[in-house]
């Protein structure tokens, strides 16, 4: 499946095993239970902006509905363990299940346009997402909100860390190596020129449709994680203003790169919570962001990173 | 035959871009199509590969008619094309530029990993330039170069190029008539579109004129070079021979 030489084999460069070795550890030095919340915060949030970021970076296209499909993958697996018993661990399957289909669906109807229209399309999709979630109250309880079976009986935070922790993990190796296999090749192929893709005997539709069903089951996985962390679901997880949250920081990290949304959480993710009164400002300073990222560095963290890796030899690096 | 054209006609708006065109090439021809600019040489060569759809005629590959395939898969039967502007994967490396057509288009069995056909690709059209160098820092020239190794990757039977021979230096052209020559050797059917007439008489076994959309003249270099309507169409062109 590798595209390039030998090096594509390894999926993590030597700087991210650290940056993710050293995130691990953490929690045995960092006791305070608050810290603990914002570390698991971060990861949530880093790992949404990386599945969003796997359409918007690869294939070129914005996914503006991506909050309903964590929503939708969130509801299904508090519903698959509220009413048939399955276990709270396997719940989030169902929960990447269902947004696939959802995602693959909404893909086969949306992808065939063009951009901008298709980004449009996915986004009346995710409006109607909200608006089932919020009018199935007999289902969803609507806005008076779903309680959800947690994963664990107690309250400590640590145990969560590890479980968010671990699915951030499995998103970021599963994204970074189907984005390095030749499916991968003929994503960013189509994100980058469309022309010169199907020129070059790529199948545009077909390509789009799996990235999108892709990048949809992994919102629903982390929706169900996220779902049986919290406890409680109100159909606000689906609302656009979540998805702007997302967008934001997978563009600040660096479109395409995957791990620059994640790096991009924790940096944000901490800083706004120290800026509380700052918290209700959050989309404009968003907004601001973002605007000051595309004029300055388009490329965001990411690019930056890139640069100075081309000024500094990093010790443990090669080349 | 491998190629035949019937009727083909494109308007856009009110523009008539092709008018009536019919020509036919054989396999391992080089076809040089000519005429001045905006005669609708780029939109002829879209017809063909598919990016774009006549509004008449019927267009006939290897026998078969084509006009409802997608420029993909017209790729993956052997039609590959260049652009007159080129359009990489900027934010890719050469060799993952041509490795995109090295997988997706050639659908025939190989034993060789795509790779190595990228490889032999940017080799066969001596691509000098690292090609561990992503492709947005390419100057024109090499941008061409790398577009004319990544439609090879595909392994065509139908090689379409645009104007690749633009900007090049007497020695670099003299090169690309030998790439160009020795593909043809390989039993691919090419149509070049070119403004040196230098090149394209020294180089093809047939020429089609085009003006304003219609085909006004076709035939050997020769003959191309004895008709007056070709001389009148480009009278103040200063380029022809
Ligand atoms: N996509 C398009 N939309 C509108 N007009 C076009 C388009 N493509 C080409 N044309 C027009 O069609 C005519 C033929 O263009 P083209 O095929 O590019 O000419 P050539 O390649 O011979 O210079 C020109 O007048 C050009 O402006
Ligand atoms: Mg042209």
């Amino acid at each position: 499946m590798s595209t390039g030489g030998s090096h594509r084999w390894v999926v993590l460069s030597p700087l991210s095993l650290f940056l993710l070795a050293v995130l691990s550890v953490l929690p045995l030095w960092v006791q305070d239970e608050y810290l603990l919340q914002l570390l698991i915060s971060s990861l949530l949030l880093g790992s949404q902006a990386m599945a969003f970021d796997f359409t918007a970076g690869f294939i070129n296209v914005i996914n503006f509905g991506f909050s309903a499909f964590v929503g939708a993958g969130a509801y299904t697996s508090a519903l698959l363990v509220l009413h048939w018993g399955i276990s709270p661990w396997l719940g989030p399957l169902g929960g990447a299940v269902a947004s696939a289909a959802l995602g693959f669906f909404s893909g086969v109807l949306t992808l065939r346009l063009q951009g901008i229209y298709a980004a449009v399309m996915t986004w009346f999709v995710g409006l109607t997402l909200l608006s089932l979630t919020a009018s199935l109250s007999g289902l969803t309880r609507g806005y008076r909100g779903l309680n959800v079976p947690l994963f664990l009986e107690t309250a400590a935070r640590r145990p969560y860390f590890y479980i968010i922790f671990g699915v951030t993990f499995l998103t970021f190796v599963s994204l970074r190596w189907t984005g390095s296999s030749r499916v991968g090749l003929a994503f960013r192929a189509i994100g980058q020129n469309l022309e010169s893709a199907r020129a070059s005997g790529v199948n545009p539709t077909k390509y789009r449709v799996i990235n999108f069903t892709l990048s949809c089951a992994f919102a629903g996985l982390l929706g169900g994680f996220y779902a049986h962390f919290l406890g409680i679901l109100t159909p606000d997880v689906m609302h656009s203003r979540q998805t702007v949250e997302v967008l934001a920081l997978a563009y600040i990290g660096g479109r395409g790169s995957l791990w620059g949304g994640l790096v991009a959480a924790f940096i944000f993710v901490p800083l706004f919570e120290y800026l509380k009164p700052l918290m209700e400002l959050r989309l404009v300073i968003y907004g601001v962001l973002l605007i000051l990222v595309m004029i300055w560095c388009p490329g965001g963290l990411a690019a930056i990173y890139t640069q100075l890796k081309q000024q500094v030899r990093w010790p443990f690096m090669q080349r | 035959m491998i190629l035949e054209l019937q009727g083909i006609s494109k308007r856009f708006g009110g523009l008539v871009a092709l008018k009536d065109i019919s020509l036919n090439l054989d396999e391992g021809q080089i076809l040089g199509l000519i005429g001045p600019n905006g005669a609708g040489k780029t939109t002829l060569l879209n017809v063909i590969s598919g990016s774009l759809r006549p509004d008449n005629g019927y267009i006939r590959y290897q026998g078969k008619e084509i006009s409802k395939l997608s420029s993909d898969r017209r790729c993956q039967k052997g039609i590959s094309r260049t652009f007159q502007i080129s359009r990489p994967f900027s934010k890719m490396t050469v060799l993952e530029n041509v490795m995109v057509a090295a997988i997706f288009g050639d659908r025939s069995q190989k034993q060789e990993p795509p790779r190595d056909r990228a490889l032999s690709a940017l080799r066969f059209v001596q691509f000098s330039i690292d090609e561990n160098t992503l492709a947005e820092n390419l100057n024109t020239v090499q941008l061409k170069r790398l577009d004319l190794a990544r439609a090879l990757a595909s392994n065509p039977s139908l090689l379409l190029l645009d104007e690749i021979a633009a900007g090049l230096t007497p020695l670099e052209l003299a090169d690309l008539v030998g790439v160009i020559r020795h593909t043809r050797e390989r039993g691919v059917t090419i149509i070049v579109v070119e403004h040196l007439m230098r090149m394209i008489l020294r180089l093809c076994d047939k020429i089609v004129v085009l003006h304003y959309g219609e085909k006004i003249a076709e035939g050997t270099p020769e003959e191309i070079c004895q008709d007056k309507r070709v001389a009148d169409a480009y009278l103040g062109e200063n380029y022809l021979l």
